[in-house]
């Protein structure tokens, strides 16, 4: 009777899924360099429909466009925050990098004579401000732009930019979902928080084997969209967070937050917010006696952070988007001009900046004036792929996001050391 | 085995033969039940082009809307209007905020005219232009991605959140994050049916905005993950949303993964892959009575939810086709010429014409059934 129940049962699913018309796609390949046991739903559920498999064309009109004569100049949009935010150090840097990267192509001749013009926004962080900018950059005829870093700012402008139809480089938005996004006119020439994520996963939880992490992190978006990959990790991980505590930028007293984690005692920290109220939050850690190892994301790896943590920074763990030690000769004679120009480092922000802006220039001077052209070489996947820049060789997916390799940084003698990031 | 167990099983396996006749039958009656009508389906030809070489300002047009006897273009070089059979372009130097118009609507009440343009919203009201922006009206921001007239109230979607504009009081209500359920105030779609206003909000799938007791609710994709869509048909298609149409009981949602309908209790979702959908990447959404105008990077598709008109074009020449999709069978039909351009942004359609925006002019065509 059971075998004919079972029987019953199969004829019964037999039917249902004869009313369903399910197409999904046959084949399944990962995205973001996601190992099949931390994809979404892998263990349990093959997605109907997977994105970012391919890259999304323009399919608009605007090649056959010709560069219009008697330029001056090659305009050259860059957005950043440079008055009125609190990531004004890191955009200063940004734009040093980029004009630095100018400076150098136009000691070489510009573009056939014609010398690159850095056109300079500031973006203040505010809601839709950087759509105004963006248009600004088109009514002033850029043809191609680079910024920022606030992930608010990159989301909004990227939408009008899709308008404008210009292309834009970033060199220091984190947010993982900001390419995620299907629009066909961005590429990301710096690793995301999804690479960070994964690589703090594998560390804290495979390395160090740690099972209970207490996570604080900022109230800002940089905060909530960075820490999501890494929650999600921990979870398939089957480690979950203990506990998420927030603050909002500008803090400078913890205790609460961190008397909650203290009560719970856990494995480590994980501090996800800026240099300055990471480095507070570790003083404040270690004043409370908790000696739990920490852990933060890459906006630690700064002389701020080190400055105002002092020797409680002292064996940190972060990650970074590149080997500032490297053995790479782009890199020392980047170093070089830049401190000759500039009397200082170029952070992760300088070297980025000079790299996207590099691309900028060599996609011009491949293809000339017409902004479809230089958004079709630069997101074409083949002509820069592997570039060798400052920042090491980078290798573009096919939503144009930077998945080149990242590393590993802590904190040791007073100095970040840079190792590879262990494999899941 | 007893003898009593035989006649048992032999009963059981009958039963479960006729169960499964009845369903093979019952769906097939109701596979021939939704058997796509054709007729249903419009089909328009006898294309007819418009660029800067006939008169428009530019040959990147954005929206296109029909003012009953003249039609009206966004470009990125000023309005255009088509009149009489010639183009006239006003521009900044007549009063326009700025000269990228990218969303058209026309008042049902009062014949103004509302622009969504790249640098403020624009009223053409019995000739004369009027701005509005974010530094003298409070608006939410300059950069205008859609605009909709409802009775008294101009809405507006942009990338620092929607907004409502009462003519009759003259104030700006703002929607963010801060007071609707959006996960960010980035909007950039908007529509009006059935009592409500539905907001495509970019990251927060469709803000749903009641007018009766002006509340909100939101629809997003249920999996919550940006790379995959992990059932079909259970909600959104993804939550990067780009434009909502409403019109027949269905609202439609365009986003640049695929295509997504709503009929109040149940979601479809349609792609490439699975439907007529003649790309997953739509500019934007435009439903008139049972039809969906679907404007993608491949040309436009139009669709009742079961059978499709795709109207493409080989953009090396003037030539291109319709293919009509009832069920399984495709067919297709040549148009010389066809729609100007395969890029398409923006369409309108009238009782017996269709005007399409494109990436290179825009185009018009005629109901042939």
């Amino acid at each position: 009777m059971i075998r004919n129940y079972r029987l019953l049962v199969m004829f019964l699913l037999l039917l249902l899924f004869q009313h369903t018309n399910v197409k999904g796609q046959e084949k399944k390949l990962m995205y973001g360099k996601t190992p099949n046991k931390i994809f979404p739903y892998n263990n349990f559920q093959k997605a109907y429909k997977y994105f970012f498999l391919e890259s999304v064309p323009f399919l608009g009109a605007g090649r056959e466009k010709l560069p219009p004569k008697g330029l001056k100049e090659v305009r050259i949009g860059f957005l950043g925050p440079l008055e009125g935010s609190d990531l004004v150090s890191l955009g200063k840097q940004m734009l040093n990098g980029a004009n630095l990267a100018i400076k150098e192509a136009n000691d070489k001749g510009g573009y056939k004579g014609i010398p690159f013009k850095l056109m300079v926004h500031n973006d203040v962080g505010l809601w839709g401000a950087a759509a105004n900018e963006v248009v600004k950059m088109n009514d002033e005829k850029d043809w191609v732009w680079l910024g920022s870093i606030n992930d608010v700012v990159s989301h909004v402008a990227l939408r009008a930019t899709l308008k404008m139809e210009m292309m834009m480089v970033n060199t220091g938005d984190p947010d993982p979902t900001f390419t995620e996004t299907n629009i066909p006119w961005l590429i990301r020439v710096i690793s995301d928080d999804r690479q960070s994520s994964y690589a703090l996963a594998s560390y804290i939880y495979e390395k160090m084997g740690h099972k209970r992490i207490a996570v604080i992190r900022t109230n800002s978006r940089y905060g909530r969209v960075g820490i999501m990959e890494y929650m999600n990790v921990a979870v398939r991980l089957g480690h979950p967070v203990m506990i998420e505590e927030r603050f909002d930028d500008g803090d400078t007293d913890f205790k609460m937050q961190l008397d909650n984690i203290k009560r719970i005692a856990p494995d480590g920290i994980l501090i996800w917010g800026n240099a300055k109220e990471s480095a507070l939050i570790l003083n404040q850690i270690r004043k409370l006696g908790m000696i739990q190892p920490v852990y933060a994301s890459d906006r630690v790896v700064s002389p701020e952070f080190i400055k105002i943590a002092g020797k409680n920074a002292e064996g940190i763990v972060s990650t970074s988007p590149y080997n500032p030690n490297a053995n790479n000769s782009k890199l020392k004679s980047f170093q070089k001009n830049y401190f000759k120009n500039f009397g200082e480092a170029p952070d992760v922000f300088a070297a980025h900046a000079y790299d996207g802006m590099s691309l900028i220039i060599k996609a011009i001077q491949k293809v000339g004036l017409n902004r479809v052209l230089i958004r079709d070489i630069l997101m074409d996947l083949k002509t820069f792929q592997g570039y060798q820049g400052v920042t090491g060789k980078i290798i573009l997916d096919q939503s144009g996001n930077d998945i080149g390799d990242i590393f590993m940084s802590k904190l040791e003698n007073g100095k970040f050391k840079f190792s590879p990031v262990p494999k899941f | 085995m007893k003898k009593t167990d035989i006649i048992k099983q032999t009963k059981l396996t009958a039963m479960i033969i006729v169960v499964f006749i009845i369903g093979t039958l019952s769906y097939n009656l109701s596979a021939q039940n939704k058997k796509p009508n054709q007729n249903k389906m419009p089909i328009y030809g006898h294309w007819k082009n418009f660029t800067s070489n006939d008169g428009l300002p530019s040959n990147k047009t954005y929206c296109v809307r029909i003012d009953g006897k003249r039609v009206l273009v966004g470009t990125n070089k000023g309005l255009a209007v088509y009149e009489n059979g010639k183009w006239k372009t006003y521009t900044i130097k007549d009063g326009l905020a700025h000269n990228g118009v990218l969303a058209i609507d026309v008042s049902k009440l009062t014949g103004d005219v509302w622009l969504g343009t790249m640098g403020g919203l624009t009223r053409w009201s019995a000739g004369k232009f009027e701005n509005f922006t974010q530094l003298n009206s409070g608006m939410p921001n300059n950069l205008i991605y859609a605009v909709i007239c409802d009775a008294k109230d101009v809405w507006v979607a942009t990338g620092g959140g929607a907004g409502k504009y009462d003519t009759y009081t003259k104030q700006w209500e703002i929607f963010t994050q801060q007071n609707a359920p959006m996960h960010e105030p980035w909007t950039y779609g908007v529509c009006e049916g059935d009592g409500k206003i539905f907001i495509a909000a970019w990251g927060g799938g469709v803000v749903e905005y009641t007018k009766k007791t002006k509340k909100f609710r939101d629809y997003t994709d249920p999996d919550g993950k940006m790379e995959i869509d992990l059932f079909p048909d259970d909600g959104l298609v993804h939550d990067i949303t780009t434009g909502t149409s409403w019109a027949n009981g269905y609202l439609w949602v365009a986003t640049y993964f695929g295509l997504s309908r709503y009929d109040g209790v149940h979601w479809k979702g349609y792609f490439d892959h699975d439907s007529g959908l003649t790309s997953n990447f739509i500019n934007y959404v435009r439903a008139v009575g049972s039809i969906a105008y679907l404007c993608t990077d491949k040309g436009l598709s139009t669709t009742d939810g079961k059978n499709w008109v795709n109207y493409t074009t080989n953009n090396s020449s003037k030539n291109g086709k319709a293919t009509i999709i009832v069920g399984t069978k495709k067919t297709e039909l040549a148009m010389i010429p066809s729609i100007s351009h395969n890029f398409v942004l923006g369409v309108d359609v009238s009782n017996h014409t269709i005007w399409l925006a494109t990436s290179r002019g825009v185009s018009r065509g005629e109901l042939l059934k």
